[in-house]
């Protein structure tokens, strides 16, 4: 093959490549239109209202994982945290005493806050491989919560409902239930987390945890501090990781010290499925949220296909498997291209 | 001139071997001292916690963490980063498959092992191949295999209840005593011993920890690194293979969820024991001094009344101390 | 006079690197420096700017003593210095880097508009046209550095050092880079300037400081002294002693062990062809960093991309990993011991039999009580210091460790031993214990060498024949007499090539 035709292939790989954006709406456009074609009752408003709740958590989780894979890190224990952070906001709230709602709003961002804090002190400060960090702290984490709601339960005041569906919930202001019946929370907290992420990106901050994820040592040469760096993109993933408590407390109205277990793998697979490199120093953040649709709708997909509950397990796991070697040897694919021509 | 700048030279080998030989040991005497630490405590709490009988219990109890500890010891020593979170269900999978074969005889024993080292072997070879050809990150390929064996356990046994019975070798070995020893002791310490053996003295054992040691090293001298790294998940899988035998003979029948408890105590005992996590080095004795120290961290945490919360936060915080203390790199750049 | 440096002296661990450095730059004057390997003219630049500490020795810069502990610290006092290319982020953006660490707020944001502007600015001085909305891992290495030197630009200092700035540019791209420097300098900026190539030196500096051997031997101003290339060359090699010719003219069969063809290797290796006849010693010069490194892996397997026809003996073979080269005794001594040719906290004894791993029909278990004898034996023919041979080898000194390194292919039947730059940080003793050793097997067994050697002196010492390479390529062949300092030198530097075009 002569250069020639190297670099011609390598161009035009390169132009659909670079636009890696573009790979993954295309995956979501297909998913979309299956499952639309599977399921009868897509486009009714109940339908969508269900699908954007089912949706939105595991958008949040991956949005805070996005965050933290670019900086060049890991978190593990997103699933923990989010568990844990469910069974702190029940085990404040009385139900009869509306202001504890409150209390438990504060408390547990706090919490939130303080789990960012940890992971980032390892990561960033003490330089443990996120890895086997996080992997630790999500038993920290776990155990705290099982410490707390040794079993699922726990109090919910009644406002709480707001973060779920505002129609059900009690005690509250009528303009409120008017905002809410337009705009369905569960797509507020995900406008709120998309909100937070536009405004750190436009800050210093949002572009130093490119510089540190993409090359660290480069970034510390220039005199940023990379540990301060790692440790706010954990903090902002606690912070994603709480908007998502927040929601299922308001729908479940109890604390589950389990139940975030499977969302780490999930949040994991949908940050590589959308196109954002393990490797980090790159890509959109909203890349994210491509990834997680396209999951659940795989799932949606599985779920109408008539596949057998039994096998919902393995083929999530072979989807997984396949979507992260495809992502990789995809940007390994991208970068000979990319070599090839700038020779 | 020359002479003295031999006697400089000696002295700084000499310091250097006294200094290294104390050090070698020091994360033995380390591990050793923590379990002791936790007994005298689990004493002042509750009596007779630091009698014969709960040593040889704990031991007992610890058995299971130190084998998946081995598992994950191969893995680390080939270096990479490797870790494999599939062991837990790659026991309850072949304790679930060979439980049919088996059903309650002796008769059909070997074939068992043989089913299970091949099951086993299959999947550390997919790990392997995945991790060193394909480059993926091994914790990521090995917590999502887990995840699709454990869609292959929910597929067999989908409204089926599962059925079979271990031979009876099996349960004599995992579950009962020869006088107040436990049998599982000795397979503990003959796996050990062959481990020990293979790890230090073939060509093998030298090429896995010098893969895991310095890769560019190895490279150079003209070893296979990938295939290296790759062996080492083939027996990791074969091993948590052979593991499933023992937890169904242990606990004289299959379940879903056998397995999984194990994993994260596993990579726990391999940090307790001090052994690097960068790999180069393996150490099954003090892996071993680890198991039983997070069993007898377990026990005391039970005895403090603490239950399942006291258990992980207990493990969780310990790891964490420990990455500290042997992982964190603080060196200034 | 805006810098002064006054008897610096730097040491790394027992080598001396400066020994007595002496630096003056005038306001808006761009000062060069010149030397050969290993003179101290980059160690000097990386002191003033603080990625070294000086062991003794005084900088007054604006009138005041200063000593910074990095980089960061002398940016501020308005000294910036250009890496070479360790301070880029691949996934940003070129304008991105330019401002990186020094970013202008607007509101709560960035104002990224001024940023561009400033980087498009300072951009076309240098390389008119490049896009710096590209990616810096979209870039070739010549448009890499250029972003370095904006990056230091931007800062606005008022004294810049450029260490070898234009190793990765293109002709053009450096008369850009003079047209620009001579602004700055117009416009009150001094600059410290290093390159080996002279021609460049003499084109745009107003005085050159010439090193040798960790002090300055030599400054000349230009405005006053005239250029005068000779005259210069003499200063960097030292005086010319031309000894008598005393060549021991060896008797070497013409049979060639190892014969390479059209070798290529991306931008490191550039079509590269040459002969090795057995028992020849035959050395590979020049500058550091001209893929003299990358030729000795090379030809050790080390690179799977790496094209060639390469035949050993008259046989066929494909250097493609490692275990082939091996296999066919081509054994290397890497350049960097401990990343690359040692297992540190392992014994002398693993690390000497652990290469007998990569040959066939080797037994299971270790015959530990034969391997040892052998180690010992190694040991002892290599005169090792060490305790035992169970002493881990990173305890040992340099020059010990590197005898390891040889040590532990002496149970080989060595057709070609690859030595890469082996007497760099070894001690006095150990390196004449070494090349004894080496010289007594080429006589003794026929043993072909290829040796990179950074000093000249081993060169001349020990080689029959000496390879001269720069930027990838082979530019020149010395033998018998022709291989001495001041020939090898000027290869080196290109200087009869440059001399014609400057």
């Amino acid at each position: 093959m002569n250069k020639i035709t190297n670099a011609s292939i390598g161009s035009s790989i390169k132009k659909i490549g670079l636009k890696q954006e573009f790979s993954s709406m295309l995956i979501l456009f297909v998913m979309f239109t299956i499952t639309a074609i599977l399921q009868d009752n897509f486009f009714q408003p109940n339908s969508v209202v269900r699908n954007i709740n089912a949706f939105a958590p595991l958008i949040l989780l991956a949005m805070g994982q996005a965050v933290v894979i670019i900086s060049g890190g890991l978190d593990l224990s997103a699933g923990a945290a989010l568990s844990l952070l469910t069974c702190v906001l029940t085990y404040v709230m009385r139900q009869d005493e509306p202001i504890t709602g409150v209390y438990a709003i504060v408390i547990a961002f706090a919490v939130a806050v303080l789990i960012g804090v940890i992971n980032g002190i390892g990561i960033g400060y003490l330089r443990i491989p996120p890895v086997i960090l996080t992997f630790a702290t999500s038993y920290i984490w776990l155990g705290a919560a099982l410490f707390i709601r040794p079993t699922p339960g726990g109090e919910s005041v009644k406002w709480f409902k707001i973060f779920y569906d505002t129609k059900s919930a009690e005690g509250v202001p009528a303009f409120v239930k008017a905002i809410g019946s337009v705009f369905q929370p569960a797509l507020v907290l995900v406008l709120v987390g998309c909100l937070i992420w536009y405004v750190i990106s436009k800050t210093k901050i949002g572009r130093y945890i490119y510089a540190v994820g993409s090359s660290n040592d480069s970034a510390y040469a220039t005199g940023i501090n990379t540990a301060k760096v790692q440790m706010m993109a954990c903090i902002i993933n606690s912070v994603f990781i709480f908007l998502a408590a927040l929601f299922f407390v308001g729908q479940n109205q109890s604390g589950d010290a389990r139940m975030g277990d499977p969302m780490t793998l999930r949040a994991i697979a949908a940050v590589v499925v959308g196109g954002i490199a393990l490797t980090g120093g790159r890509g959109s953040v909203y890349l994210a949220i491509v990834g997680a649709l396209i999951l659940s709708f795989v799932n949606k997909i599985i779920f109408f296909a008539d596949i057998p509950n039994a096998y919902q397990t393995l083929v999530s796991g072979l989807i997984i498997i396949v979507a992260i070697a495809g992502s990789v040897a995809y940007s390994y694919i991208n970068k000979k291209a990319v070599g090839r021509e700038s020779k | 001139m020359d002479t003295m700048k031999n006697l400089n030279d000696m002295s700084i080998a000499q310091k250097g071997s006294l200094s290294v030989m104390i050090d070698k040991n020091k994360k033995t005497i380390v591990a050793f001292l923590l379990i002791i630490f936790l007994f005298i405590l689990g004493e002042i709490v509750v009596s007779n916690f630091f009698s014969v009988g709960q040593v040889l219990l704990t031991i007992k109890l610890s058995s299971f963490i130190a084998l998946f500890a081995l598992c994950q010891m191969i893995v680390i020593a080939a270096g990479g980063g490797g870790l494999d979170l599939s062991v837990g269900f790659t026991a309850t999978l072949t304790a679930i498959l060979t439980a049919v074969l088996m059903d309650g005889k002796n008769e059909n024993l070997l074939l068992a092992i043989l089913v299970a080292l091949a099951i086993g072997a299959v999947i550390g070879l997919a790990n392997g191949a995945l991790v060193s050809y394909v480059k993926l990150p091994p914790l990521v390929v090995t917590m999502a295999m887990a995840s699709i064996i454990q869609g292959i356990i929910n597929v067999y046994t989908a409204g089926k209840s599962i059925t079979g019975k271990p031979a009876p070798i099996l349960q004599t070995l995992a579950a009962q005593s020869t006088g107040i020893f436990p049998n599982i002791l000795f397979v503990l310490i003959f796996m050990a011993v062959i481990v020990m053996i293979i790890l230090n003295k073939t060509r093998w054992g030298l090429k896995l920890f010098g893969v895991g040691t310095n890769e560019t090293n190895a490279y150079l001298s003209g070893v296979d690194v990938k295939t290296v790294r790759m062996v080492a998940f083939i027996i990791s899988g074969a091993v948590a293979g052979l593991i499933g035998l023992l937890l169904i003979g242990n606990m004289g029948t299959a379940f879903k969820d056998m397995g999984s408890s194990y994993v994260m105590p596993s990579i726990a005992a391999v940090v307790v024991g001090g052994v690097s996590l960068a790999g180069g080095e393996g150490n099954y004795f003090r892996v071993i001094l680890g198991s039983i120290f997070l069993q007898t961290l377990t026990n005391l945490l039970v005895a403090l009344g603490w239950g399942d919360a006291g258990k992980w936060l207990g493990f969780g915080i310990v790891l964490f101390v420990l990455l500290i203390a042997y992982v964190s790199d603080r060196r200034k750049r | 006079m805006i810098l002064e440096v006054k008897g610096v002296r730097k040491c790394f661990g027992g080598v001396v690197a400066l020994s007595d450095g002496n630096l003056v730059c005038r306001l808006g004057k761009i000062t060069g420096l010149l030397g050969a390997n290993g003179s101290g003219k980059s160690t000097i630049s990386k002191i003033i700017t603080g990625v070294y500490n000086a062991d003794c020795g005084e900088i007054t810069y604006n009138g005041q003593c200063v000593k910074y502990k990095n980089p960061n610290e002398a940016r501020r006092d308005g000294i910036a210095m250009v890496f070479q290319n360790l301070s880029l982020i691949p996934d940003l953006t070129v304008w991105q880097n330019i401002v990186l660490g020094a970013e202008q707020k607007k509101g709560i944001g960035l104002d990224n508009k001024s940023a561009k502007e400033i980087s498009e600015k300072i951009i076309n001085k240098l390389h008119p046209g490049l896009d710096i909305n590209k990616k810096v891992n979209q870039l070739n290495p010549g448009e890499m550095q250029i972003v370095e030197i904006a990056k230091a630009i931007s800062a606005e200092p008022r004294l810049l050092i450029l260490d070898e700035p234009t190793a990765a540019l293109e002709q053009a791209q450096v008369k850009n880079l003079f047209q620009y420097m001579r602004e700055l300098a117009n416009q009150g900026v001094s600059m410290i300037f290093t390159s080996h190539r002279m021609w460049e030196v003499m084109e745009i500096c107003d005085d050159v400081i010439i090193f040798r051997n960790g002090e300055n031997v030599a400054s000349i101003d230009f405005a006053e002294e005239g250029k005068d290339a000779d005259k210069i060359i003499n200063y960097i090699t030292g005086d010319s002693k031309k000894s008598e010719c005393e060549i021991v003219d060896r008797e070497i069969s013409g049979e060639a062990v190892l014969s390479i063809k059209g070798m290529n290797y991306g931008k490191h290796l550039r079509d590269i062809s040459f002969e090795l006849k057995k028992g020849e010693v035959l050395g590979i010069g020049g500058l550091a960093g001209q893929g003299q490194n990358e030729l000795l892996l090379a030809l050790a397997g080390a690179y799977p991309d790496m094209k060639c026809d390469a035949e050993i003996n008259g046989r066929k073979i494909k250097l493609t990993k490692p275990v082939n080269a091996v296999r066919n005794s081509i054994l290397l001594v890497p350049g960097d011991r401990q990343l690359e040719g040692l297992f540190l906290k392992d014994s002398v004894y693993k690390n000497t039999i652990f290469p007998k791993l990569a040959l066939k029909r080797q037994p299971l278990f270790i015959p530990s009580k034969k391997y040892r004898m052998e180690c010992e034996h190694i040991v002892k023919t290599l005169s090792i210091k060490t305790h035992t041979i169970d002493t881990p080898v990173g305890t040992l000194s340099g020059g010990n460790q590197q005898k390891v390194v040889v040590g532990k292919w002496l149970s080989f039947d060595i057709n070609v031993l690859l030595l890469a730059d082996p007497a760099k940080g070894v001690d006095i003793g150990a390196k004449r214990d070494l090349y004894q050793y080496i010289v007594d097997m080429v006589k003794e067994k026929n043993t072909s060498v290829i040796l990179y050697a950074s000093d000249c002196e081993e060169l001349i010492q020990y080689c029959d024949r000496v390879l001269i390479m720069y930027e990838g390529q082979i530019v020149d062949s010395l033998e018998g007499c022709n291989i001495n300092e001041d020939e090898i030198v000027s290869a080196s530097m290109c200087v009869k090539r440059t001399m014609e075009v400057g």
